[in-house]
């Protein structure tokens, strides 16, 4: 697994670059609690050889918003709605609700919940 | 404008297999646009193994995410708790886990093509395609001890041995399906009425696939090649027992099940390679570290690709456990898939996706 | 204009159907008459027997003889289905449910001791209302769990007490 190091201002322009429909394709989207931030990680995988799988991580405080890179990769809605609701951050147009019932307590995985 | 309607099939009806729900918009009963909602079955299983269990008994909790695939899911985990404690297992267990591997794929496929038979209408190919499928549970029974929940791989292993006489079981079988297996395939390919119903049918081109990043046999039919077991050798070594890649142009559900049972000739193969050359070794390797970094791995279900990311802390229970099911990468083409499409051959096309909904909402 | 096609009724049209499909039209028109003779494949099950391997992953046997109490089954069971409750002369008991229990085999790989845990090839036996084997249980193990901390308890008191005992003594002396 290779490992990029990014920031949330940098993300779509770093993603942009390096995202080809033909060489690269998107697997998925997670986010873990480390405590007093949160580290996000956006995980691709290789069409062609070295078939390795390059990761881009970046790392922010609870509150801050999030910029959706559906302007990038269209299938990436699935994998921010379900973040949005589990573990209550906050990305670009996406809403709370597509996983978890409106009156449940949002975000169980964070830590101590 | 044509007057719009806007039809549910909902989490009940009486063609679905998986519980989900889609909301399409028509027009004069073509299909313009859909809506879906997938979470109908979630369970917390990622807090459940950072919580409550330790990481040795999180194999038994995670094979449990799914029925059909639960050895993919199984291995997955043995394979990423592996990384972590940084042990390499015996090539008896290595040669084990893809046997058990194919077969469950057969077994698998056999289950989705006759879905597509029943809701077609054709109820006689539903039958028959059940009653070949038999002879491969009883199989996996004489294997791993139960029929539906295997349990057979854990950290550091496989549970259970390959008898000899199970061995000759197996052959017997494998050497018995495959004239059943030539006409399944004559019937699926040149049959009139079912070609109706399923050419031209949820139908996305390569270059749709490529855009939607979709994965598994939905990916192949369209021209795709992408197979997990075509690009990662060093955990588990496919080419070396004869894996090879299968593709069809065209992303129809005539396709798609062109796709599986080409892919259960080379199961098949794959099957009688293993058991020919198992080579002798101890079955589990035997460890006290406790797990710590982060591993990513990939293996190739039934469906497309899973994917595992698990952090560990040097403690038993683990910090963080993400699981990426094969339909999860696929929700975006399946919606896509359905436009052009009449309200009337949704049911044919939803068995033809092959969803499996409590991998993707675990 | 519609399309004549659409008017056309469906035996026409079979005559334009392609080769491969007219001969598997006969072939599997005369294998149905056939199955016509044909005894069926279902297996009367309750009266016919189905197959079942003889090492079918069934409940665990216990031999208290050969057991050296170390618990390291109860620590490995995944959805903990052993549990050992202690009196207070210090005496473990072995409890087993067999409708929580997974069939895994995980206690008997961990038993440091090979023969005091064995999986039998039986199946479970259905529970009765009367065995109360769901909330019956919960209570059992929580029962156990606080029998075994009040044994601790009363041992580390008592050592305690001979220790203050042990060392009056040597200070009277």
């Amino acid at each position: 697994m290779k490992r990029i190091e990014t920031t949330i201002q940098n993300l779509k322009k770093d993603i942009g670059h390096f995202y080809q429909p033909e060489l690269y394709h998107f697997i998925v989207m997670n986010a873990v609690d480390l405590g007093e931030k949160i580290e996000l990680q956006w995980f691709f995988g290789d069409y062609t050889e070295p078939f390795e799988i390059i990761a881009f991580c970046a790392q922010i405080t609870p509150d801050v918003e999030i910029p959706s890179i559906t302007s990038i990769v269209p299938s990436a809605w699935v994998a921010e709605a379900e973040l949005v609701d589990l573990i209550d951050i906050r990305i670009e147009n996406t809403s709370k609700g597509f996983v978890l019932e409106p009156d449940f307590e949002s975000g169980p995985l964070r830590k101590g919940k | 404008m044509a007057k719009q309607y806007e039809i549910p099939v909902g989490a009940q009806h009486i063609s679905l297999l998986e519980p989900l729900h889609f909301k399409f918009t028509t027009e004069n009963e073509k299909i313009v646009s859909t809506t879906a909602n997938i979470y109908y079955v979630h369970r917390g299983i990622e807090k459940a193994c950072c919580t409550k269990f330790k990481f040795r008994q999180v194999s038994f909790v995670v094979g449990r995410v799914c029925g059909l695939c639960s050895i993919s899911h199984t291995t997955a985990y043995s394979q990423v708790a592996e990384k972590l404690i940084k042990i390499e297992i015996p090539a008896r267990a290595k040669y084990l886990r893809m046997l058990v591997i194919e077969l469950d794929r057969i077994h698998s496929h056999l289950l989705c093509l006759s879905h597509v038979a029943e809701n077609s209408g054709f109820e006689a190919l539903f039958m028959k395609t059940m009653q070949y499928r038999e002879a491969f549970m009883e199989l996996l029974e004489a294997v791993c001890g139960n029929r539906v929940q295997y349990d057979f791989s854990i950290v550091g292993g496989v549970a259970r041995d390959l008898k000899p006489e199970v061995a000759m079981m197996i052959i017997g079988r494998l050497k018995k399906f495959k004239s059943q297996l030539d006409e399944l395939v004559d019937i699926f390919q040149n049959n009139w009425t079912l070609g109706l119903k399923n050419k031209n049918a949820g139908a996305i081109t390569r270059e749709d696939a490529m855009r939607l990043n979709v994965v598994g046999p939905f990916a192949r039919a369209a021209g795709l090649a992408v197979d997990v077991r075509n690009e990662s050798q060093e955990l588990l070594p496919w080419i070396e027992v004869g894996f090879k890649i299968i593709t069809e142009t065209g992303g129809d559900a005539y396709s798609r099940s062109l796709v599986r049972l080409r892919e259960i000739y080379v199961s098949m193969r794959m099957v009688e390679n293993i058991i020919n050359g198992l080579p002798e070794s101890a079955l589990i390797t035997e460890t006290k570290a406790f797990p710590d970094g982060e591993a990513v791995v990939r293996i190739e279900a039934p469906r497309g690709e899973l994917f595992y990311y698990a952090k560990g802390n040097k403690t038993q229970i683990l910090e963080r456990l993400k699981i990426k099911a094969p339909t999860f990468s696929n929700v975006s083409a399946m919606l896509e898939g359905f436009e052009g499409n009449e309200y009337g051959s949704v049911p044919a096309i939803i068995a033809s996706y092959d969803p499996c909904l409590s991998c993707t909402s675990r | 204009m519609v399309p004549c096609r659409q008017l056309l009724p469906r035996t026409i049209l079979a005559c334009h159907a392609r080769h491969d499909e007219k001969r598997l039209m006969m072939k599997t028109f005369f294998k149905a008459i056939g199955n016509l003779f044909k005894r069926p494949v279902t297996v009367r099950y309750p009266f016919e027997k189905t197959y079942i391997p003889d090492d079918y992953r069934g409940v665990i046997d216990f031999d208290e003889q050969l057991c050296i109490w170390c618990r390291r089954c109860e620590m490995a069971c995944p959805p903990g289905a052993i549990v050992f409750s202690q009196d207070m002369q210090g005496k473990q008991t072995y409890h087993y449910n067999r409708a929580v229990c997974i069939f895994c085999k995980e206690c008997v790989r961990t038993c440091p001791k090979e023969g005091a845990l064995l999986q039998t090839n039986q199946p479970a036996k259905f529970a009765l209302k009367e065995e109360n084997i769901n909330n019956g249980w919960n209570a059992l193990f929580e029962e156990a769990v606080v029998s075994r901390e009040k044994y601790a308890a009363e041992k580390k008191r008592v050592a305690a007490e001979k220790a203050a005992a042990a060392k009056a003594a040597t200070a009277k002396q």
